[in-house]
Order: C-alpha cells, then sequence, then structure tokens
C-alpha cells in the first residue's frame, strides 16, 4: 500500500477538524454577530477555563459522575440484554417496558427525579444511567438473539450449563454488536451528563455552559463546547481502541474500496 | 450401541400448523458402525440427528445410548455441523481445545493434545488463525478436530461437506475415511448424497420424505480401508449408487443428485 494514503488517514481526523474549525472561523466572520464569537476567539479561552480550578473541579465533577453512570449501567444492561435475547418469557417481559421508556428524553426526567432525590449527584449519576441503559440493553439484545443455534450447541455437546453458555458463548459471540451498544451508550453519557447539569445547575461542565450563556460570556459559552467536544473525541477514541482489541477477530479483513480503479 | 424407538417430531410452521417431520422411525445403530442417513431435503434426517444429539426432544418415542434415555446433549455424542459452528473469537487453537479445557484437562496438556489433532486434519502451522480467515474446508477441518478433541463415542455429522466446493467435499470425505478407519468411532452421518453416503458408509438409512419415514436401509458391503480411485472404478460401488438413484426416481422424489 502507498505510504501516502496511509498518512492521509492517519491526518484525516486532524484535516476534518481543522476544517470545521475553518468553517466556524469563516462563518462567525460573515455573520459578525457578538453572540457568535470566531473559533480562534473561542480558542484563545479554553486555557484559561482549564487553568482555572474551580472550573477543572467542575469538570472533573461531570466526568466522574458520567464514568459512574456507564459503568453501572453498562454493567446491569448487558446481562440483561443478553438475557432477554436468550429467553423469549424475560424479552417479552422487559420490551414493552422498555419501548415505553425509550422514546422518552432522559433529560426531560430530570425534573421529576429532582424532586425524589434532590439537585445532587445521586440525580444526575441516575440520569446518565438511563440514557446509557437502553441503547447497550437493545444492542446486546440483538447481539445475543443472533447467536448461531449451532454455536450454542456444539458448547452444550462440550458439557457447558444454560449459564456458562450465556458468559462463555452467547456474550463473547454477541460482544461486536455489545460494543457498538456500549459506544452509542457514552456519547448519549455525554449528553445526558451536560442536559442534566443544564437542568439540575449546582456543579459540572454544563454548569460552566450555561452560567457564562447567562451572562453573555460567549467566549466561554464556546470554548465549554470545544473542550466538552474534545472530551467526546478523546473518549470514543480511547474506546474504540478498546473495541478494536477486544473484538479483533471480528474486523472484515479487507478495506471495501469505493471504486476499484 | 443408539436406539432410536419410534420416533416421531411435529413442528408448528409459522403459520401455526402442526407439520409432521419425523413419522415412527425406528433405528438401531451398531457400535463403530459408519451409518449415513440418506434423503431429499425437508425429510427430517437433521432432525432425526438433532434427536439423538439430544438438541431437540422428539415429540413421540424415544432415542437411547447404550441403554440410557437420552435427555439432553452431552460429551459423548459430538456434533460437526454443515455451518461449523466455529466459535469465531477463538484461535484455530483456542477452538480445538475448547472441548477438553471444559472437561478440566490442563492447558498444557490441552494444547499438546489439539496440536496433533490439528496435524492430523491437514492444518499444522494454522493454529493461531482466526476462523475467519479460513476457507470453509479448513473451518470444517477445525471443527472435526474441535470435536474429535473431546472424544466422544459417536460421531454427528450434519451434512458436514454440504458447504462446500466438489474438490474440497472429495479430499475431506478421503481424510475422514482415514481418520475413521483409525479408531472406528460411531458415526452417524447426514447427507443427500448417493456417492457420499455410499463411499464412506458401512449401512445407507434411506429416507422419503412428507413426512419423513425410513424407507429402506441399505448395508454396504464394500472392503475397507476404501481408496476413492479403486472404488470409483468397483462395480459394486457403481452398482449401489445407481439403485439407491433408481429408488428415489421411482418415488419421485428425484431432487436426489449425485
Amino acid at each position: 500500500m502507498s505510504t501516502g494514503r496511509d498518512l492521509l488517514a492517519r491526518l484525516a481526523p486532524l484535516l476534518a477538524c481543522l476544517g470545521l474549525l475553518a468553517i466556524w472561523q469563516a462563518a462567525s466572520l460573515a455573520l459578525n454577530n457578538d453572540s457568535f464569537p470566531t473559533a480562534l476567539r473561542a480558542i484563545e479561552a479554553v486555557p484559561s477555563i482549564l487553568g482555572d480550578k474551580e472550573a477543572l473541579i467542575n469538570i472533573l465533577a461531570s466526568l466522574r459522575r458520567m464514568a459512574i453512570g456507564f459503568g453501572v449501567a453498562v454493567a446491569v444492561s448487558i446481562p440483561l440484554g443478553l438475557l432477554m435475547g436468550r429467553s423469549r418469557p424475560v424479552a417479552s417481559f422487559f420490551n414493552p417496558l422498555l419501548m415505553v421508556i425509550y422514546p422518552v428524553p432522559k433529560a426531560a426526567l430530570m425534573p421529576i427525579i429532582m424532586l425524589w432525590l434532590g439537585v445532587g449527584d445521586l440525580s444526575k449519576t441516575l440520569v446518565i444511567f438511563l440514557g446509557v441503559s437502553l441503547p447497550v440493553i437493545y444492542h446486546s439484545f440483538a447481539g445475543a438473539r443472533a447467536v448461531e443455534e449451532k454455536m450454542l450447541w456444539s458448547g452444550a455437546a462440550m458439557g457447558l450449563s444454560a449459564a456458562e453458555r450465556l458468559v462463555r458463548i452467547v456474550l463473547p459471540a454477541a460482544l461486536p454488536e455489545i460494543l457498538t451498544g456500549c459506544r452509542t451508550g457514552l456519547v448519549l453519557a455525554l449528553i445526558t451528563m451536560i442536559t442534566s447539569e443544564m437542568i439540575a445547575r449546582q456543579s459540572g461542565a454544563g454548569n460552566i455552559l450555561f452560567n457564562a450563556l447567562d451572562m453573555g460570556e460567549y467566549d466561554t459559552v464556546f470554548a465549554m463546547i470545544i473542550i466538552v467536544g474534545a472530551m467526546g473525541i478523546g473518549l470514543d477514541a480511547l474506546f474504540e481502541r478498546v473495541r478494536a482489541r477486544l473484538v479483533r477477530w471480528s474486523e472484515p479483513q479487507f478495506d471495501m474500496p469505493l471504486s476499484f480503479s | 450401541m443408539i436406539e432410536i424407538d419410534h420416533v416421531s417430531q411435529v413442528f408448528q410452521t409459522s403459520a401455526r400448523q402442526d407439520h409432521l417431520a419425523l413419522s415412527d422411525i425406528s433405528l438401531t445403530i451398531e457400535d463403530g458402525a459408519f451409518v449415513s442417513i440418506l434423503g431429499p431435503s425437508g425429510c427430517g434426517k437433521s432432525t432425526l440427528l438433532y434427536i439423538v444429539g439430544g438438541f431437540v426432544r422428539p415429540t413421540k418415542g424415544s432415542a437411547r445410548m447404550k441403554g440410557k434415555a437420552i435427555t439432553g446433549p452431552g460429551p459423548d455424542r459430538g456434533p460437526v455441523f454443515q455451518e461449523f459452528a466455529l466459535f469465531p473469537w477463538k484461535s484455530v487453537l483456542g477452538n480445538v481445545m475448547y472441548g477438553p479445557r471444559q472437561q478440566g484437562v490442563k492447558h498444557a496438556e490441552a494444547e499438546a493434545q489439539a496440536c496433533a489433532l490439528l496435524e492430523m486434519v491437514g492444518l499444522k502451522g494454522f493454529e493461531n488463525f482466526y476462523p475467519k480467515e479460513l476457507s470453509g474446508g479448513m473451518k470444517q477441518r477445525v471443527a472435526l478436530a474441535r470435536t474429535l478433541a473431546y472424544h466422544p463415542e459417536v460421531l454427528l455429522m450434519d451434512e458436514p461437506f454440504g458447504a462446500l466446493d466438489a474438490h474440497t467435499r472429495t479430499r475431506l470425505q478421503n481424510d475422514l475415511l482415514n481418520i475413521w478407519e483409525r479408531d472406528r468411532k460411531t458415526v452417524l452421518f447426514v447427507t443427500h448424497s448417493v456417492e457420499e453416503a455410499v463411499f464412506l458408509s458401512d449401512k445407507v438409512v434411506m429416507m422419503s420424505r412428507s413426512p419423513g419415514r425410513i424407507r429402506q436401509v441399505i448395508d454396504i458391503d464394500l472392503p475397507r480401508p476404501r481408496r476413492r480411485s479403486e472404488l470409483l472404478l468397483d462395480p459394486r460401488y457403481q452398482k449401489y449408487v445407481v439403485d439407491i438413484e433408481r429408488m428415489f426416481d421411482d418415488s419421485g422424489e428425484n431432487e436426489i443428485r449425485p
């Protein structure tokens, strides 16, 4: 393979980011609106936020809630989804329940949850948990259901019990699909993290963002958007690396070229 | 010895109608025999194999192995499926070691045995490959090695070479015969190929469909060890093939093709 193409593939994400910033810069200059600072001014405001101890504590608090919410959601959702995928009674019990919860924007539940659990960490973590759970359950369910019957039979013939088959055959076989759900869940964790803090203003990255918005500090608003975006890219890249390692056995062997020229 | 005793199997179709897949099947399979179940698609021959495997419960009747009723799958009966059903997240070696490891064989010992088996099925050097990196024929070799690894008393082969091209298929038939002639495990082999059934078996169970029932059981009296090049020229072999094909043709079940 040509090294030029490899280099291009590696630089592509960077080029995409630079392109986006360039469009932003041009649009901002063209609109010339106070509430829409240029990309450069927003970037300039980033170090002052990250240098501020208070802001840093806020952002770390957000990330902690997100990590807990995501972790607990994954730990609960994968077993549930796998069970649903392999047991019809379990599926018919939970499916209608999930169908009711799925389309509800989880942040919309925030005010009610706040009434019950207060504005603290618990409410926000719970909302993140709800946001992450559904895609992970759904993908685990779909993944488990797609596991070839004969693979399970082969395991049964080797003496694996039903529980062992679930853990040692269904789980690894469905892992690519499960991780697709986790990736969606990760992005949703970030989104629900910010929106929960928008509603329950007390601490966190979302709190900084919306306070700055209230006070008309648009440079800070957009700097926070950049920071949140960067967190998203960073977390996704990290996740992708872990995922690729776990399911290397399932990756396609060849790139599908767009053309065979 | 496997005894199939008045087994019937009824399936519900998606239109919620009962479909009689197997009707009153009785069959005895002696230890160490290579028995093929031959029939057109849809005659329930695979279902019969799944019942012996314990994967499917018969609606009526029962199956016994060594006098004990079959109530579920077990390592005494090792399946080999047309779909290979390898564990894609395990390497070739990991697949073959899986059964023995499950039964508590030590890692080093299981690995040594697996390597020996892989060499026997002609896959030395592929230990660290993943299933997706193998051709269909190689996958089926791994599947065979994986099943042989836990020493089942009976091999249950469900159209194992059905998904392979003609060339690979003959090579695997030859290799299977070579392996089988060493330790003569009981084999129950489902196929729709008359030539394959005659070439491999001691006994061919001919089935007809709708509902699936046994039409005839034919003893294949051909010398062993069998060599393909000799057998194809042997008039007795040719007669078996022609006779069986004719029997299917006469009944109108002529989708049986060589």
